[in-house]
């Protein structure tokens, strides 16, 4: 293999950091969009509905 | 209808890609730098091989579930040195297809076991191990000597190893059947061929209770017992040395 | 069963199971002189009983559309009845080792009865028979609700539940035989490997067409869970278990990867096997099951989400905590242990989550024993994800590590969470699936709860006090600054905590057996209004109307 093995480690190190933050920060923004509460709403309780069929 | 069907589609697609790109990383960042470790390992040219009769009592040990209770894996503590010996160095298990380093002790670590019993020892303890150990708790494996060791196919054993990376050699894998037979028969040309291709250091002795019968599976896992710790010496050395 | 299916899938099911056919007949006969050509055999004499069961119902008349207006349940209803079947082979054998922990000698002089070959044997008993059945059965169950549409085809449902269930018991038989990779949790040979890879793409297939058929835009977070337990799975599977056979027609294999590379590999499968097989899927059945059962929404839907994604990023990175001060890198270690330390918020997040769900129908739970199977289970994720992350830090894992605490932390995973929320997951679903007013037992339900929790506590606690003594006494030093005890000296003071444990895990059986007996009853139980048969099958043909 060709790349170093210090190369592949400080770029686990480093990288995996700036990840974490970026992705975490998409999840939250996600999950407390105001648009989407309505959609999460609703979701929540569609599945207490009692019918037992599929959707036509 | 359809732009519907397809957002929705997407949509789910766009999960499964999600989750395998958030999943994947971790991994990849673990594990894809331990394939340049060679880098960094210092090479150990007293690195041995197993043998045939060696690999085929390791697939024994495999078969019955010993590593199930039985770590390889010495840790950097000070009573486990104290207990078992040297730690365990990576390049160590290094043609370990798979490892055995285990996960549990219910048993105590075999990770240097070799040479630390006889052979008879060995053979009385697997055949009954209370015999030996009176609060053992280990299964008795007295079948094994009653079971002959299938050795037609270890040239193909030999042949995978190589594939994944050992380095076998041609004459290694043509004689394989014929080193395993050799290396329990000292002083025959058997044998002789065993130390040439194995070096000199290989452990030739009949290793089982039964030294003018056939092989059998209690010769092969005696054998692999006897050699574990013992495929270089590099542990025993001191540190940077 | 076979009536459910059209014209069309029976000459398929025959097709497939001809293929099979001669494939396990190419198996036996190639390797007749290794166990390989048994397991050949087996198959072969599998598949010849699926199209002895096609044939047999053949010419019955073909569904009408009206099966359009229903959910398919029939899979749901099957797995259901594997699982438990696989519960209590699993935990039986489990229970058979504990014992021969404290009675040694109690073996049969022969390999299949040793400790080494029964053990995976358990393993995979409860983790895949008994949990892959149910997990494949609920997810039949929550996807159609939640995507209000039916499973595309009758055919490939049972494909994937038929033909994991041998994969099953490929893997099961191969290690009586001693067929083993030796790879903890990843234990079966490559062909069975890689028939577990054609059952678990036509799975995901499957998963994903439902989900294309979907008639509500969102797709609930259960589904979430469900997707990423097989996406994952799929991946830890292939990569893990990559190795090259001596030849294709012996059952040996020899992993690709070696030593330090491979005890990664193996970890980070191992590791992630709890994470998306028994963390993931048992999620999404949490998610779906506990707030149905309680009628209440899931308390904080963002929750969910976040911990989804915080879970799904954070367990691939833990694995290395089962490796520490070993030859790993120790970089690597310090990566496994910072995030098993931060994969607890996500873990809380979903425990607190479905407490919080409960807090206000806590008189339900007091009174509903299948609530309170729910409401255990999440105790138990909370108390196990809080124990796995301690442990995870290096220096308690000096002691933890290579001892029972290991084996009761696990179990307190298994029996306590992942064991519980099935249990009240089943006992939620099966009055719902056969239009029944409630369970055969609900008594039954009661004694299976305190005999599952008293089960699992006594486990927990005896492995708890044994793994602590062992670690304990391996590391204790005398005055003249030697090792205080023998190796053999802590076997000895294990003895009665295996024989406690032995008994808890008995407990722990006989209540799966009453719930089995109990499931049972109920399914035989008349149905209490009378059925409205629309020109489908009976079976699945019931009235809706609750």
């Amino acid at each position: 293999m060709d790349i170093a093995h210090g190369t592949l480690v400080w770029l686990a190190k480093s990288f995996g950091l700036f990840y974490l933050i970026g992705l975490s920060l998409i999840v939250v923004i996600y999950a407390c969009w105001p648009s989407n509460r309505q959609k999460f709403d609703r979701a929540a309780t569609a599945i207490l509905e009692e019918e037992d069929r599929p959707w036509q | 209808m359809f732009g519907l069907h397809y957002r929705l589609e997407r949509k789910a697609i766009g999960l499964v890609l999600g989750i395998m790109l958030v999943a994947s990383i971790g991994g990849i960042v673990e594990i894809a730098p331990l394939f340049t470790i060679h880098q960094t390992v210092e090479d150990v040219p007293d690195m041995r091989v197993y043998t045939p009769l060696e690999v085929a009592g390791r697939n024994i040990y495999i078969r019955e579930g010993c590593y199930a209770c039985h770590s390889q894996m010495i840790r950097t503590l000070r009573d486990e040195v104290e207990r078992y010996g040297p730690y365990s160095l990576a390049v160590e298990s290094k043609y370990d297809h798979p490892m055995l380093w285990g996960s549990k002790r219910t048993g105590p670590d075999l990770a240097r076991i070799g040479g630390k019993y006889s052979d008879e020892w060995h053979v009385a303890h697997l055949m009954d191990p209370r015999a030996v150990v009176p609060e053992s708790v280990m299964p008795s494996y007295g079948w094994l000597a009653r079971s002959d060791l299938r050795t037609d196919n270890l040239g193909r054993h030999l042949k995978a190893l190589r594939t994944v990376g050992v380095p076998y050699t041609d004459e290694m894998i043509a004689s394989a059947s014929a080193d395993a037979y050799g290396q329990t028969a000292p002083d025959t040309n058997f044998a002789a061929g065993v130390a040439k291709r194995y070096g000199e250091a290989t452990n030739i002795r009949p290793f089982g209770a039964t030294p003018n019968g056939g092989l059998t599976e209690m010769d092969a896992l005696v054998a692999y017992l006897q050699i574990l710790g013992r495929l270089t010496d590099a542990a025993h050395r001191p540190v940077g040395g | 069963m076979i009536a459910e299916l059209t014209k069309n899938e029976r000459n398929g099911a025959l097709v497939i199971l001809a293929v099979l056919t001669v494939v396990g007949l190419v198996m036996a006969v190639a390797g007749y002189a290794d166990p390989f050509g048994i397991h050949g055999g087996l198959v072969a004499i599998a598949a010849l009983a699926g199209i002895f069961a096609v044939i047999s119902g053949y010419f019955a008349p073909e569904p009408t559309l009206a099966r359009f207006g229903e959910y398919y349940d029939t899979p749901s209803k099957i797995g259901i009845g594997l699982a438990m079947a696989w519960a209590v082979f699993g935990l039986f054998v489990g229970d058979w080792v504990a014992w021969l922990l404290a009675y040694p000698n109690a073996t049969f002089d022969a390999g299949w009865s040793s400790f080494g070959r029964l053990r995976p044997v358990h393993t995979t008993g409860v983790i895949f028979g008994f949990g892959g059945n149910a997990l494949i059965a609920t997810s039949f169950h929550v996807m159609q609700r939640t995507c209000r549409a039916r499973l595309p085809d009758q055919l490939t449902p049972l494909f994937v539940l038929f033909g994991y269930n041998l994969f099953c018991i490929l893997a099961v038989t191969g290690y009586l035989m001693g067929l083993t990779q030796s790879k903890e949790y990843a234990e079966p040979e490559w062909y069975v490997d890689l028939w577990l890879v054609v059952v678990w793409v036509t799975y995901l297939v499957l998963y994903l067409r439902l989900l294309a058929r979907r008639r509500e835009p969102h797709i609930y977070v259960a589904n979430w869970y469900y997707l990423a337990f097989i996406v994952v799975v799929a991946m830890l599977h292939v990569v893990n278990n990559l190795a090259v056979p001596i030849s294709f027609y012996e059952a040996k294999s020899y992993s690709l990867f070696s030593g330090v590379q491979d005890a990664m590999t193996e970890w980070w499968y191992g590791h992630n096997a709890v994470a998306f097989f028994l963390t993931s899927g048992f999620l999404g059945m949490m998610y779906y099951y506990l707030p149905k059962r309680a009628g209440r929404p899931i308390f904080s839907y963002r929750m969910s989400i976040v911990s989804f994604w915080g879970i799904t990023f954070f367990y691939m990175w833990a694995g290395s905590h089962h490796l520490h001060y070993t030859a790993l890198p120790q970089w690597v270690q310090t990566l496994g242990m910072t995030f098993s330390l931060m994969l607890l918020i996500p873990s809380w997040g979903s425990a607190g989550n479905a407490l919080l769900t409960l807090n206000g129908a806590w008189g339900r739970v007091r009174d509903d024993a299948t609530l309170r199977f729910m409401m255990v289970a999440a105790v138990f994720y909370g108390l196990t994800t809080f124990e796995g992350s301690f442990m995870a830090i290096r220096s308690v894992n000096s002691l933890s590590h290579y001892t029972d605490w290991t084996i009761g932390h696990v179990h307190a995973g298994a029996l306590g969470w992942v064991a519980m929320i099935t249990f009240g997951s089943i006992y939620a679903l099966v009055p719902w699936l056969w239009k029944r007013e409630g369970m055969y037992s609900p008594r039954a339900v009661e004694v299976h709860f305190w005999l599952a929790l008293g089960g699992t506590l006594v486990y927990v606690l005896a492995m708890w006090n044994s793994g602590i003594i062992q670690g304990l006494m391996w590391r204790t030093y005398n005055d003249s600054g030697t090792l205080a005890y023998s190796f053999v000296d802590s076997v000895v003071a294990m003895r009665p905590y295996y024989i406690a444990r032995a008994i808890g895990g008995l407990m722990f059986l006989l209540g799966a057996i009453v719930g089995s007996w109990n499931i049972w009853m109920t399914v035989r139980m008349p149905a209490p209004v009378p059925a409205d048969a629309g020109g489908d099958q009976p079976a699945i043909a019931l009235q809706a109307g609750e």
